[in-house]
């Protein structure tokens, strides 16, 4: 049986050489050309002494060469470290030095950002080669154009063992250290694997690649979609800015499979001039990462009716391990999908805060136990005695359990629901409260688009919970008082926002997903005066 | 208009960063999603046309230059 990725992905070279297996911008790569340069990029980075084990830095915009580089680092034993391109010098500096990187693989567009990294060291360990971007002023001993890549002599093989790291990839650490969590081949391929039959992926198949490397959804477009002969289509950056011209992209390229967050897919719902589209090529519709607001998702399934919808969840730790194939029925009440059921293989736990397991209808935390569970965070021990924990599971075995930090209730068949993370449970005034429900309950108000609910730490012990909310257009903001009431129907009074803002737009991370720490800075405390008593 | 636009996206978008009337506003780091959509509601009202969502495309909203190419051909339209 395959146990390497790289081994998965030629699997399909021998299938068929010539099919194309990556498309971005007009430019198509076949099966054959990504096994024959991902082996010259591997020779190369072994020639320059990259052995089993060392990390190596992909700094990309998207583009074709940033999966050639995937499959290069890692058939030469190394594991890859995609680097945020839009992150700030700094920041990306100290994701270098903490696993430290001395090669890197980049392009010609990043050349001024290239500079701008290697330029700020602070301590760090030196760049000493730099591949993709030939310029003596990067300051690093080897430069090699990947023109010189190709020069590079014939690849060896090296001895890479399922358990070796694959990839590492970089969240940020509630205390702002970003933390690495780890990847091997076996835990990724396994997920790759769980997807692409879950998905039903196969050869010919037209996928998106709309999430960027450094976001763990991308494994599903540049892993599973290569394991199984398809296609994956790179959609360029500007598109994943104008809606219209993605819903061009996705009929023009006759897309089968979309995988995203459920923004992109509200973005495309409300702006993508769908009623102009065939979009009738879409099998599968997959979102995840946070919560998808259910009138939205139901707009959109009205839209595309050929398609089939699917919640699929998981934090990094875990690469994604449950998924739910949404039916209309589950879309009655306006709570959001459920998040389903754990992928084969694996096993799912929900614990109260004494980790003793819940039944059914019971909220506790939810633990996972799967093979496409990460080994560890990078060089910290700490954040493993945390995350980990090792237990009996229901078979009587005894296994390593993640716990994901996100509350759950098993319905009793075995679909889970996310009720929201266990860290957004506030205590205010002795109440606790799931902020995520109060979002939840905003929500259902027609005229809201998105909300955001935070608890804001107050002069002299006055705390709040402080909505903040979009509304659709056509609507304003005297409507506040109307969500209010209707948010009192669903909501304890002491759950009930003090102040409701609303914003034109709601802060996003990189991801795009709310943010809400950024929120919680923008909110002024003392602003908490002005707002009227309940 | 083609002055209005640029400073509109300069100083309400882009927090004042200085930018040229062919640099391509959508590659990464300058606008996002989000400010797409208000420089399609500011266009609205400070011109007032009305821009369906099939016409806000890459090509017409590339740059300073294409969105007034594509406004002075409504216009004339």
């Amino acid at each position: 049986m395959t146990t390497l990725i790289d081994r998965a992905m030629e699997d399909s070279v021998a299938r068929d050489p010539q099919a194309p297996v990556l498309t971005f911008a007009g430019t198509t790569l076949c099966y054959q050309d990504l096994a024959q340069q991902s082996d010259k990029l591997a020779s190369s980075l072994m020639e320059h002494g990259v052995r089993r084990g060392d990390r190596v830095g992909l700094y990309f915009n998207k583009s074709i060469e940033s999966v050639v580089a995937l499959y290069g680092v890692i058939k030469a034993g190394a594991a890859y470290v995609p680097l945020d391109p839009d992150a700030p010098t700094a920041r990306t500096r100290l994701v270098m030095d903490q696993c430290g990187i001395d090669v890197l693989i980049s392009h010609p567009p990043m050349r001024t950002k290239l500079r701008q990294v290697l330029a700020c060291r602070d301590g760090g360990d030196v760049v000493r080669c730099v591949i993709g971007v030939d310029d003596p002023e990067t300051g690093a001993a080897i430069g090699l154009s990947w023109e010189d890549v190709s020069q590079a002599g014939p690849f060896l093989r090296p001895d890479v063992k399922e358990d070796d790291m694959a990839y590492i990839l970089f969240t940020s650490g509630s205390t702002g250290v970003p933390k690495g969590i780890m990847h091997t081949h076996r835990s990724g391929l396994a997920y790759a694997n769980v997807a692409a039959d879950t998905y039903d992926v196969r050869p010919g198949d037209r996928l998106s690649n709309h999430p960027p490397l450094h976001f763990d959804m991308s494994l599903f477009d540049y892993i599973s979609g290569p394991i199984r002969g398809a296609c994956t289509v790179i959609i360029p950056e500007p598109y994943t800015k104008l809606p219209a011209s993605l819903s061009k992209l996705i009929e023009d390229e006759r897309l089968t499979h979309w995988y995203s967050v459920p923004f992109a897919l509200i973005q495309l719902l409300e702006h993508g001039a769908l009623d102009q589209r065939d979009l009738s090529s879409l099998r599968w519709v997959v979102f995840a990462g946070e919560p998808f607001v259910a009138k939205h998702l139901k707009n959109l399934m009205a839209r595309l009716p050929a398609a089939r919808f699917s919640n699929s969840y998981g934090p990094t730790e875990t690469n994604q391990c449950t998924y739910h194939h949404i039916e209309v029925g589950d879309l009655t009440d306006d709570r959001p999908p459920p998040i389903g059921r754990i992928w084969d293989g694996a096993e799912a736990l929900v614990v109260d805060g004494d980790d003793r397991n819940v039944g059914p209808g019971e909220q506790g935390e939810l633990l996972v136990s799967s093979p496409t569970m990460m080994s560890g965070y990078w060089r910290r021990p700490d954040l493993n005695d945390k995350a980990f924990q090792s237990r009996r599971g229901a078979a009587g075995n005894t296994a390593l359990f993640y716990r994901t930090g996100d509350m759950v209730v098993d319905d009793g068949s075995g679909v889970l629901r996310f009720l929201g993370r266990k860290d957004r449970q506030v205590k205010l005034r002795g109440f606790r409260i799931e902020l995520d429900e109060v979002e939840a309950a905003m929500t259902c108000y027609p005229a809201v688009d998105e909300a955001a609910a935070i608890l804001v730490k107050g002069e002299d012990g006055h705390d709040a919970i402080i909505a903040a909310l979009t509304l659709k257009s056509g609507f304003d903001a005297d409507v506040t008082d109307e969500i209010r009431a209707e948010a009192a129907k669903r909501l304890p009074a002491y759950a009930l926002p003090e102040r409701i803002d609303v914003v034109e737009r709601l802060p996003r991370t990189a991801t795009d997903k709310i943010d809400r720490q950024a929120l919680a800075r923008d909110v002024q405390p003392s602003r908490l005066a002005e707002s009227s008593p309940l | 208009m083609k002055e209005s636009i640029r400073r509109f996206i300069s100083d309400q978008l882009l927090s004042g960063t200085a930018i040229a009337d062919d640099d391509d506003l959508l590659l990464s780091g300058l606008l996002d999603s989000m400010s797409v959509m208000r420089l399609v509601a500011h266009l609205e009202k400070a011109f007032g046309v009305k821009i369906p969502p099939q016409d806000v495309v890459i090509e017409n909203f590339t740059s300073v230059d294409t969105i007034t190419a594509y406004l002075e051909g409504k216009e004339a339209a």
